[in-house]
């Protein structure tokens, strides 16, 4: 008889574990996304810069550090690729996790979540039945 | 001034009862079957036919696991056995995603097109694919928008915009192109907006309710939304489910404006579906789609010719076939557009590829719960003794003639203002409109006095 309790405690544990995880992977694609955004006004503030100086301060942390204009230019840009492909390794995790969470809630899987993405061009061909 | 703008503009609300018409099968939810596929003796509508209903109930487990292709069911049993409820019972379970068409024998004899064009028309309705649309969009609430105007009034402007989620805030830098097709969009500051990144598109979803208090003169259409959750540059996945007939008739009008103005789509060129054929072959080897093989229903089927069957046994081995679920109720009879008879009007080939499904007649009991249910769905109360001599009616004629009169002894009911329909208001029914058996009999009866007859068309010369 007790093993019923303990089976339903197990599985709920299990479930909620499922969810939890969804969210920490939402929540750290909303982190990147914030952090790739900043970059992106940095990168169109230095490309803005009015005062022809060679050099810029860049904050590290709690330190100012003064680096050459192209280099800051550079770390940052390779910064944003390292974003870009994080967000999107997130994303196919995500896809994983929801489809777990599905299963283990006994819903159906997302249909077609599978496919690859038409290219724009196709897209354009389809478009007019897509929009009815 | 205002005011008169307020009249002219409010628009005119217009109550619109909804008159709901019942058809014959608007009963059926489903086949009525349980996890292992057993039938319910009544559910969703199903009344008996437990054996056809099972064999259904597997069929329909292959077409949802996407198995079973170009195979082929018929339905077989003596009139008002619940034939087509049970097509439309495979229809109702198959749910939204899966296509299902549906078509009579005879609709495929028409003058615009030919019977093959118009079956090839139907089999590509029944096919689906599945793709995936895929974009990258901005989606935030516009915190500010700030345009710098040249002096000179020409010349490239410059602009900032910022946008926030609930979760973050930033600010873009603005060209010519966007600064262009914000204003375009009259987007101002309040107003939740997302921007597709590959084309630039700017779509507004409405104002955000932070800013609702803002005004209070809005006009009607001002849409309230709430502020977008989570991270501002979001990926957005679509999936669609498309025929393949949309995608022929999309790729059949590109071809001259003739084409648009046709209206309905007329014959599709072969060329034109070997063309789409080889384009979802390939999508699917890319793993860009998915090909859902749907039902086609054609009932009647005996109303089919020859050519037509020929036609299908040629189709139903095309590797984007769907499954083909046909009825009929005719026994040993001719098929046609031949002089030779067969087995449901269908020739021998052709019956040979197919699953068999019989159903048969209903028992009293059966009818019965049939009759309680149509009463039901029709709104109309029956008394205990009513729906005893209703069910005999229903054994001893038909069950569609004892369908028919429910809904008329209903009316009789509510002309007398009675609540719940008696003996009396079926009788009289009944006295008012025969059945088949009566019918025949009473024009053997009185076959002399109609007009037309066989004895007074031989006297007759109607040459001129």
């Amino acid at each position: 008889m007790a093993a019923v309790p303990v089976r339903v405690l197990d599985y709920l544990t299990e479930v909620e574990a499922a969810a939890e995880d969804i969210l920490t992977t939402k929540q750290q694609i909303v982190d990147l996304d914030s952090k790739r955004n900043r970059n992106r006004e940095a990168l169109n503030a230095l490309k803005h810069d009015m005062n022809h100086t060679d050099k810029v301060k860049v904050c590290f942390g709690s330190i100012f550090i003064k680096l050459p204009k192209s280099r800051t230019g550079e770390m940052i840009e390779r910064d944003q690729e390292q974003l870009g492909k994080e967000i999107n390794d997130l994303h196919k995790e995500l896809k994983v996790k929801v489809n777990h969470l599905n299963e283990l809630q006994g819903k159906p899987e997302l249909r077609g979540y599978n496919l690859s993405p038409l290219s724009s061009d196709e897209l354009k061909a389809v478009n007019s039945l897509l929009r009815r | 001034v205002a005011a008169q703008m307020a009249n002219t503009k409010v628009p005119e609300v217009r109550d619109i009862t909804r008159i709901e018409r019942i058809g014959a099968h608007s009963h059926i939810r489903g086949l009525g079957l349980d996890d292992a596929l057993e039938a319910r003796q009544v559910s969703q509508g199903m009344v008996g036919q437990l054996a056809p209903r099972r064999a259904a109930g597997v069929i329909l487990e292959m077409i949802k696991d996407g198995h079973i292709a170009g195979r082929a069911v018929l339905i077989a049993g003596q009139p008002g056995t619940g034939k087509t409820a049970i097509a439309m019972g495979v229809a109702q379970s198959l749910g939204p995603d899966t296509p299902f068409t549906a078509l009579a024998g005879s609709e495929i004899f028409s003058l615009e097109m030919s019977k093959t064009e118009a079956l090839s028309q139907s089999f590509r309705k029944a096919m689906g694919v599945r793709i995936k649309e895929e974009t990258e969009i901005i989606e935030g609430e516009v915190v500010e928008i700030q345009i710098d105007r040249p002096a000179t009034g020409t010349g490239t402007k410059v602009g900032k915009l910022t946008l926030k989620t609930t979760e973050m805030e930033t600010i873009y830098d603005l060209g010519n192109k966007m600064i262009e097709s914000l204003s375009k969009e009259k987007v101002q500051a309040g107003d939740v907006i997302t921007i597709d990144k590959a084309t630039g598109k700017i779509s507004k979803l409405g104002r955000s309710f932070t800013r609702a208090r803002d005004y209070d003169a809005m006009g009607a259409q001002t849409q309230f939304v709430q502020c977008p959750e989570g991270e501002l540059q979001k990926r957005k996945e679509v999936v669609h489910t498309v025929s393949l007939h949309e995608i022929d008739v999309i790729n059949s009008r590109t071809q001259g404006f003739l084409a648009l103005f046709s209206g309905d789509t007329g014959e599709i060129k072969p060329e034109v579906r070997e063309q789409i054929n080889a384009k979802v072959c390939e999508w699917r080897e890319e793993g860009k789609a998915e090909i859902i093989p749907g039902v086609l229903f054609i009932d009647e089927v005996h109303m089919l010719d020859m050519e037509c069957f020929s036609f299908l046994n040629r189709a139903l081995e095309s590797d984007l076939a769907p499954v083909l679920i046909m009825a009929t109720n005719r026994g040993i009879t001719r098929i046609r557009g031949t002089n030779y008879q067969s087995p449901h009007g269908i020739p021998i080939d052709l019956l040979d590829r197919l699953l068999i499904i019989v159903t048969s007649p209903y028992t009293e009991k059966e009818t019965r719960q049939i009759l309680k249910i149509r009463c039901q769905e029709e709104d109309v109360e029956l008394s205990e003794e009513a729906h005893t001599v209703l069910t005999r009616i229903g054994m001893e004629t038909s069950l569609r003639y004892a369908i028919q009169l429910i809904s008329t002894a209903g009316l009789v009911c509510r002309k007398r203002k009675g609540t719940e329909v008696q003996v009396e208001d079926i009788k009289r029914v009944y006295s008012l409109f025969l059945d088949e058996a009566r019918s025949s009999q009473y024009m053997k009866e009185y076959q002399d006095s109609f007009l037309f007859n066989e004895t007074q068309s031989t006297s007759m010369d109607t040459s001129q």
